[in-house]
């Protein structure tokens, strides 16, 4: 059974309005205050001055294990939301891995599934571990992009990006934040041209991510009133009211902490959220808990993971 | 953690002042002359309407009026038609203390 060894994440320091984004991506002031009235985000995380190898480096300083373990992780997985990262040639894996003694590692990107893609990762990495039969191996997965272009900055219709990252290592058994479920739900057709969210993702964005979150609980043998908390994709707080109001789950045991102050972190957001929960010792052993995501580009992807902490 | 809100009966002279003033909003948050709105248009259809359009023209509608509207349970079926969104709204005004 696929388990998290541990989990790190990095908000960098910077917070920049909401207001100062939209007026340079053309929004109105009244546009910008839809966003900040209903769906609650006020500021995002930047890091002006810092590359994505920066971003994915503050998470690799916050997670416990990596040290002394090198030699034992197999894959570094990248979870990505858009397929191109950094300019050609630029290549800050490969650097980061080589810097952390990680060279031998086959190394590949995850895509497809939008911001769902870090949940992705978890799942093959699993299965790439579980092939292998070794069970002392490792797999890293890391999680941030940079909000370099103005398509990585606002999906219009649902959220500011910010910028950020997550890491963690993966294992197959041990007793820590098992996975006892996975489940996706793949919406080709509501893909668009453009790299935004259409109408029709909209419309069927509360039904399909809460009927995946539903599987993924059902597919762990429980019910929802079984799990403690669900660590979301920070997308913003009235999608995850209408998610709340259609599964009958409780609002506040939604982690939505970081929905305002850091923005919609790409693929990282469930690990930020996870560290969070567990400062403030939402996680209580035992806890069975849910990782959510969505998001859309050449269609739509709803996916949920079902933990044991 | 969620606001606290009076789920009142609809009263029908506040749908009506909700309808008008909606119509007379619409043009501004869509950035275009619109002619002929009324509880009847269709907010989705006929206008091609976003669900964050829609927003701001709640936004500015509470802005207006002088009053919150809670948005927790706003579907797209409520935003069906101009009269079907005035309705939402005259039933889901947040408590004013």
């Amino acid at each position: 059974m696929t388990a998290l060894v541990s989990v790190g994440s990095f908000l960098p320091a910077k917070q920049v309005p909401i207001e100062e984004r939209a007026a340079r991506l053309g929004l109105t002031p009244m546009q910008a205050k839809v966003f900040r009235r209903y769906h609650k985000q006020s500021e995002v995380r930047v890091d002006p001055e810092g590359g994505l190898a920066d971003l994915l480096r503050g998470a690799l300083a916050d997670l416990d294990g990596l040290r002394g373990n090198e030699q034992r992780v197999r894959y570094v997985l990248h979870a990505r939301s858009f397929p191109v990262v950094t300019p050609y040639p630029l290549d800050p894996l490969r650097d980061l891995c080589l810097e952390y003694g990680l060279g031998h590692a086959l190394r590949f990107a995850v895509g497809q599934h939008a911001c769902a893609s870090g949940l992705l990762s978890i799942d093959a990495a699993g299965r790439l571990l579980a092939a292998d039969g070794d069970p002392e191996a490792l797999a890293l997965v890391l999680a941030g992009e940079k909000t370099f272009t103005a398509e990585t900055r606002l999906s219009a219709e649902t959220a500011f990006f910010g910028e950020g990252a997550g890491a963690c290592l993966v294992r197959t058994g041990g007793d820590r934040d098992k996975v006892l479920a996975y489940a996706v739900d793949l919406r080709g057709e509501l893909g668009t041209e453009v790299a935004q969210l259409g109408p029709d993702y909209q419309s069927e964005y509360t039904g399909s991510l809460a009927e995946t979150i539903r599987a993924a609980v059902r597919r762990a043998g429980l019910r929802m009133d079984q799990i403690g908390l669900i660590l979301p994709h920070s997308v913003n707080t009235i999608a995850w009211q209408r998610v709340c109001r259609r599964l009958d789950f409780p609002l506040d045991r939604v982690v939505l902490d970081n929905v305002a102050g850091s923005g919609h972190v790409f693929c990282a957001d469930h690990f930020i959220n996870y560290r969070t929960a567990l400062t403030r010792g939402l996680l209580r052993p035992g806890e069975r808990y849910v990782m959510a995501a969505a998001g859309a580009s050449a269609g739509g992807a709803f996916a949920a993971m079902v933990f044991e902490h | 953690m969620q606001p606290e809100f009076a789920l009142q009966a609809a009263d029908p002279v506040l749908r009506e002042r909700v309808v008008e003033c909606l119509c007379e909003l619409l043009p501004a948050v869509l950035a275009r002359e619109v002619s002929g709105l009324s509880a009847d248009t269709r907010l989705l259809d006929a206008l091609g309407m976003t669900s964050t359009a829609a927003l701001e023209l709640l936004l500015r509608l509470e802005e207006r009026l002088e009053l919150e509207v809670s948005v927790e349970d706003l579907g797209q079926e409520h935003l069906a038609t101009v009269g079907s969104l005035a309705d939402y709204v005259a039933a889901n005004l947040l408590d004013e203390e």
